[in-house]
């Protein structure tokens, strides 16, 4: 008892010692409310992250125009590892391994890597794996995860020892959205592609950026005013979607066929080089304006804008020794459309114009006859300038119709004159030359020091600039403004983007045809139709029209100035069908590396047949001329059929039309007479040049010399042609 | 002797009316309010483990509550053997062979860790597998000391008086303290373990002067021979992380950025709470903020979140409990039971004044968590365990 009681007393004391502290402890704690109070309130708001997650919005899509995708943005997962919650959960550490397997078996990583990383890191606790992946490899993952976890519960119901489970906390997935592009290559240029941080560089993905991309929404935290955290959630407001004029069909059928020229022609004449430094085509419904497809040449892979694996190692070599050694310049200039952002000189096909401000303006009429020398000697004294004809012996005494299809110079030249310098300039703006046509894709190159002024224009700027030397154009200038000859002389501004839905399908615009101006009358559009049908059956464009069918065009060749004599810019531009224009078709082949300029308007009148007679059946245009059996043959073998209707055509516009082409013939073969008379080498039997004495093929009148020019004078000596724009002092560039 | 028996025949005659009165007043055999406000802690204990730990555990929010609540369970089982049980078994354990299992079955289990059943988590081997459980074995060593030291004292009240005996029992204690210490780098549970020994020695010894004076210089002497030492260290970062934490509790501040974020935080929870606190569950602090707030940090997140009135009321009902332990020690029929409840009073002082203690930044930090309110199975059903003990002593009193 003597014990009990001398542990009741010091019990006691121990007991009031123990009453102190728990007073102390509450003093503590007043104190550290009293003095540190405020500040530690301060702390702990100041702590708290209020913009933590960003919700990423989805980059509106690119359809084309029959709601195929060109381009969308796919929602992609980063797999992050969780060190901390592995290494930290209840399984003590056993449930790492199947974790680590599971990771390595279903998402392909290094399970020695990751061992390595989570020895090393063991409390970290955002570690991206990998980064991209679709969702069936996340869903894969899961399943995988929960079938597993789901087979070793039933196990360990009746194991003693228990097996360990996949940590399914420690690996979670953060989702991303990635620009996919399902054509690969598919109308590159037009589209453009996105950089990683959603902005979009070149084509429709620059110039409708803002359209496209949405804006982030985001969770966050705030504080109510009695100081309590509250998280909410804005939601991401997505992009709008673009419904594009292009058709994948024709578009793909453009790609193939320049594709297939460049690849055939690659390095025939030029070692090392495509089969031309540019290839262009652009498909245009005239009555719109509406771009059906938009391709070029050499292309790139939205996807994968920086591979040039497509290239031989010769041409991507050259290609970098041309970017001045620079490889990542070189991957960039393929970036650049050809098709808006590159000029040239256009050459003849800017007869056309020529004729129609003529006729338009009345200084000409159809049936006006000029007279061809196979040259025009303009000006006086020193300043005499001779310009020849590509028919050394001159077309002779021909009619406005004649002058376009056989593509004569001198005619063009005299028409020229009649137009004079004010009216021409006059007409060349109101076809939009030297302005830009705002398509609306980004990086339309600017022109307007391309083309003359009423202060540079000469009489010799003006001669040339009749049959479309002199001055520099782009494709999509060309052929808007072809399409304004051909369709009744409206000129309609040309678009790429018909609707722009929001990301519910619901229309947000629709943007409808703009017709900018009338440039020359109806009346003047049917001449001019007419001689373009005339081009191609039987002037200089004959090789262009696709069999079955009848079409009108304009064949070009254009000496490159200021690269040497031995460059051309070759060109076919032209409308189908002939008796109902619905399509333009502009075909360019800059610098085709082939031997001669004839064989290069030949290709460019061949790529523009094997594209048409494609796309023209594809277009429910149904063939109207009686197939010849070398054609039949060449369709069947190309796999396709006739659409020829047996009632669309009947007998007698068939033979109305060889009628008429029979009468068109005697007329060329009366026009045909040359004037000047053909000298004959005695020695070689060929014809002479009357003017420098070169041999010429005696059938055509072509000289067979490859250096020969038309800017010669007597002695073969090459004439400079007066350039809007010196090539040689490129300084500026004059894309802005 | 005769004086002995006449002291004892009042103290007997004392008991008995006292245990008339009370029988009087309850039919029950059971103490209430010493189970209501042992309840009272453990209920306030689950809502604040939901609170703090909803969180961070996850898609199942109350995956740290069905622990806790599952463990309690076990506890109150625990409770209810205990109670039925004769009060000659618990004479039973206390037995002079019985008592050395005890304390060899405590020593066993903490080398047992040692083996592959021992668990490792947060680095540190404190847990081993036990079938379906986890057990700390450093909370067994606590009720074993507490058994072994009541029993051995109660039998040679006059031996522990002699320096012999003294320091026999504080080897026995020293020994059982460096083993969890050692074993399970848990320096906390041995500071307990030491802690309830020598505090049971000093109730029991009739010295006072040389304890009274004796311990409290000798910890104020280690202590500052400590800080001086860590303070003059030419290289500190070199220190292991038990010196560094006294760094961290000389300058919290400093050390944000590392080992001081937890006391830091904890410290800002406490300041942040002001007298009524946020409201429960509308504290910042837990959301990720405060390690292991759910465990030895719960009562930073008690002041945020219901201000210094909760704390006092915790601390209150702390002092509630203490003080019913302390009546039933006073009325216990012999010095074994007596020894038996003093010894959990001061486990549970012990734990809650250390505990508080490390969370207001006091003391250095060692990782006590506060008894029935802070997450963990083997505390909180070891803690129910001792409390059957009690109310076992309680029970025996009022027959």
């Amino acid at each position: 008892m003597q014990l009990q009681q001398n542990i009741m007393k010091k019990a006691v004391l121990v007991s009031f010692c123990v009453l102190l502290l728990f007073v102390f402890l509450v003093y503590r704690v007043v104190t550290i409310m009293r003095d540190n109070g405020e500040q530690y309130k301060k702390q702990v708001l100041a702590q708290q992250q209020y913009d933590s997650v960003t919700i990423p919005y989805q980059r509106g899509a690119i359809l084309d125009r029959n709601g195929t995708m060109l381009a969308y943005s796919e929602r992609v997962y980063n797999v992050i590892l969780d060190c901390h919650v592995l290494t930290n959960d209840n399984s003590d550490g056993k449930s790492t391994e199947p974790t680590i397997q599971a990771v390595s078996k279903c998402l392909g990583l290094n399970a020695s890597d990751l061992r390595l990383y989570i020895q090393d890191n063991p409390e970290a606790r955002y570690h991206i794996l990998t980064k991209n992946l679709s969702y069936d490899a996340m869903e894969n993952y899961l399943n995988y995860v929960a079938e597993y976890n789901a087979n070793i519960t039933e196990q360990n119901k009746t194991l003693e020892e228990k097996l360990p489970k996949i940590n399914d906390k420690a690996i979670w997935f953060e989702d991303q959205f990635r620009r996919t592009y399902p054509g690969g290559t598919l109308a590159c240029h037009a589209i453009g592609f996105t950089t990683k941080d959603g902005q979009g560089q070149y084509g429709l993905e620059e110039y409708y950026n803002d359209e496209l991309s949405g804006r982030n929404g985001r969770e966050y935290g705030y504080l109510t005013a009695e100081n309590a955290l509250e998280r909410t959630v804005i939601p991401a407001e997505n992009g709008h979607t673009l419904v594009t004029t292009i058709d994948s069909y024709i578009q793909r059928v453009c790609e193939e066929k320049i594709r297939e020229y460049n690849l055939e022609h690659a390095g025939e004449w030029r070692e090392n080089e495509m089969g031309s430094d540019n290839t262009g085509v652009i498909i245009m419904d005239i009555h719109t304006g509406e771009i059906l497809a938009m391709a070029s040449y050499p292309y790139f892979d939205l996807n994968d804008p920086w591979d040039m694996s497509m290239y031989s190692e010769g041409e991507v070599e050259r290609m970098i020794e041309r970017a001045d050694g620079d490889a990542e310049k070189a991957s960039q200039g393929l970036w650049k459309n050809f098709c808006i952002s590159q000029s040239y000189e256009p050459g003849s096909v800017c007869k056309t114009f020529t004729v129609a401000m003529a006729l338009d303006m009345g200084v000409i009429h159809d049936g006006d006859r000029f007279t061809c020398h196979g040259y025009l000697k303009f000006g006086e004294g020193e300043r005499t300038t001779t310009i020849r004809c590509h028919q050394r012996y001159g077309d002779g005494d021909i009619d406005v119709k004649t002058a376009v299809e056989k593509s004569c110079n001198v005619a063009l030249m005299l028409i020229g004159q009649k137009v004079g310098k004010e009216s021409f300039l006059k007409y060349q703006r109101n076809f939009n030359f030297g302005l830009r046509t705002n398509v609306d894709l980004a990086g339309e190159m600017r022109t307007s020091s391309l083309v003359f002024n009423e202060r540079t224009m000469g009489v010799t700027e003006l001669m040339t600039s009749t049959f479309g030397q002199g001055f520099n154009v782009t494709m999509i200038q060309t052929i808007a403004a072809y399409a304004s000859l051909v369709n009744g002389g409206y000129y309609y501004q040309p678009h790429m983007v018909k609707q722009i839905l929001d990301d519910n399908g619901a229309v947000v615009e629709n943007i409808e045809p703009k017709m900018l101006r009338q440039v020359v009358s109806e009346h003047v559009s049917d001449l001019m139709i007419d001689y373009c049908i005339g081009v191609v059956d039987e002037g200089t464009g004959t090789r262009a029209r696709p069999a079955g069918y009848r079409i009108g065009g304009k064949t070009g060749t254009a000496e490159r100035s200021g690269q040497g004599k031995r460059d051309y810019t070759v060109s076919f531009m032209g409308f189908a069908p002939a008796d109902d224009p619905q399509i333009a078709i502009y075909v360019v082949i800059d610098r085709p590396n082939t031997g001669s300029q004839e064989h290069g308007t030949r290709y460019a009148c061949l790529l523009c047949r094997d594209i048409l007679t494609e796309v023209l059946p594809y277009m429910h245009i149904f063939m109207t001329e009686q197939l010849s059996p070398a054609e039949e043959k060449e369709l069947e073998e190309r796999g396709q059929q006739s659409t020829l209707s047996e009632n669309s055509v009947s007998e007698n516009s068939v033979s109305e039309n060889s009628v008429s082409e029979n009468s068109v013939s005697e007329n060329e073969s009366e026009d045909n007479i040359p004037v000047v008379e053909i000298t004959i080498d005695p020695s070689s039997g060929m014809a002479i040049d009357p003017i420098n004495h070169e041999p010429l093929d005696p059938e055509t009148g072509a000289p067979l010399n490859e250096e020969s020019s038309i800017f010669q004078d007597e002695n073969g000596n090459a004439i400079d042609i007066p350039q809007a724009y010196d090539p040689g002092a490129e300084t500026d560039d004059p894309r802005e | 002797m005769a004086e002995g028996r006449s002291t004892e025949a009042r103290e007997e005659r004392r008991n008995t009316e006292r245990r008339r009165t009370r029988a009087q007043q309850k039919n029950n055999s059971i103490d209430i309010p010493l189970l209501i406000v042992m309840a009272g802690l453990m209920i306030f204990g689950l809502l604040m483990i939901f609170s703090t730990s909803a969180y961070n555990a996850g898609e199942d929010q109350a995956s740290f509550l069905r622990t806790q609540l599952l463990a309690e369970v076990l506890g109150t089982v625990a409770i209810f053997l205990v109670v039925i049980m004769p009060y000659s078994f618990l004479k039973f354990l206390g037995n002079n062979k019985v008592r050395w299992i005890i304390l060899g079955f405590a020593i066993f289990m903490l080398l047992l860790l040692k083996t592959p059943l021992g668990i490792t988590a947060k680095g540190a081997t404190r847990w081993i597998r036990l079938g379906p459980l986890r057990v700390q074995p450093a909370e067994i060593a606590k009720v074993a000391v507490i058994i072994f030291f009541a029993s051995y004292i109660s039998e040679k009240p006059e031996w522990i008086n002699t320096l012999k005996g003294y320091f026999h029992m504080m080897g026995v204690a020293g020994v059982l303290g460096v083993l969890v210490y050692g074993v399970s780098k848990n320096l906390s549970s041995a500071i307990i373990v030491m802690g309830i020994a020598t505090l049971m020695m000093f109730l029991a010894t009739k010295d006072w002067k040389f304890q009274m004076i004796g311990y409290p210089a000798l910890v104020f002497l280690a202590g500052s021979a400590l800080i001086k030492y860590v303070q003059n260290h030419p290289d500190p970062e070199s220190l292991s992380f038990r010196y560094q934490r006294i760094l961290i509790w000389l300058d919290p501040a400093k050390y944000v950025t590392g080992n001081g974020y937890q006391t830091l935080q904890a410290l800002y929870a406490i300041g942040s709470g002001g007298i009524t606190g946020k409201g429960i569950g509308k504290g910042i602090q837990k959301l990720g903020t405060i390690p292991e707030v759910h465990n030895d940090m719960i009562f930073s997140v008690i002041c945020e979140e219901l201000g210094l009135v909760g704390a006092v009321v915790v601390l209150i009902l702390f002092a509630i409990l203490l003080y019913r332990c302390l009546l039933i020690a006073f009325s216990a029929k012999d010095s074994y039971g007596m020894l038996l409840c003093m010894g959990v009073f001061l486990h549970i002082a012990l734990q809650v004044v250390l505990n508080i203690l490390v969370v207001t930044n006091t003391m250095p930090n060692t990782g006590v968590s506060l008894p029935f309110i802070s997450y963990g199975g083997s505390s909180v059903s070891f803690l129910m365990a001792e409390m059957g003990l009690v109310l076992r002593v309680a029970r025996e009193n009022e027959v």
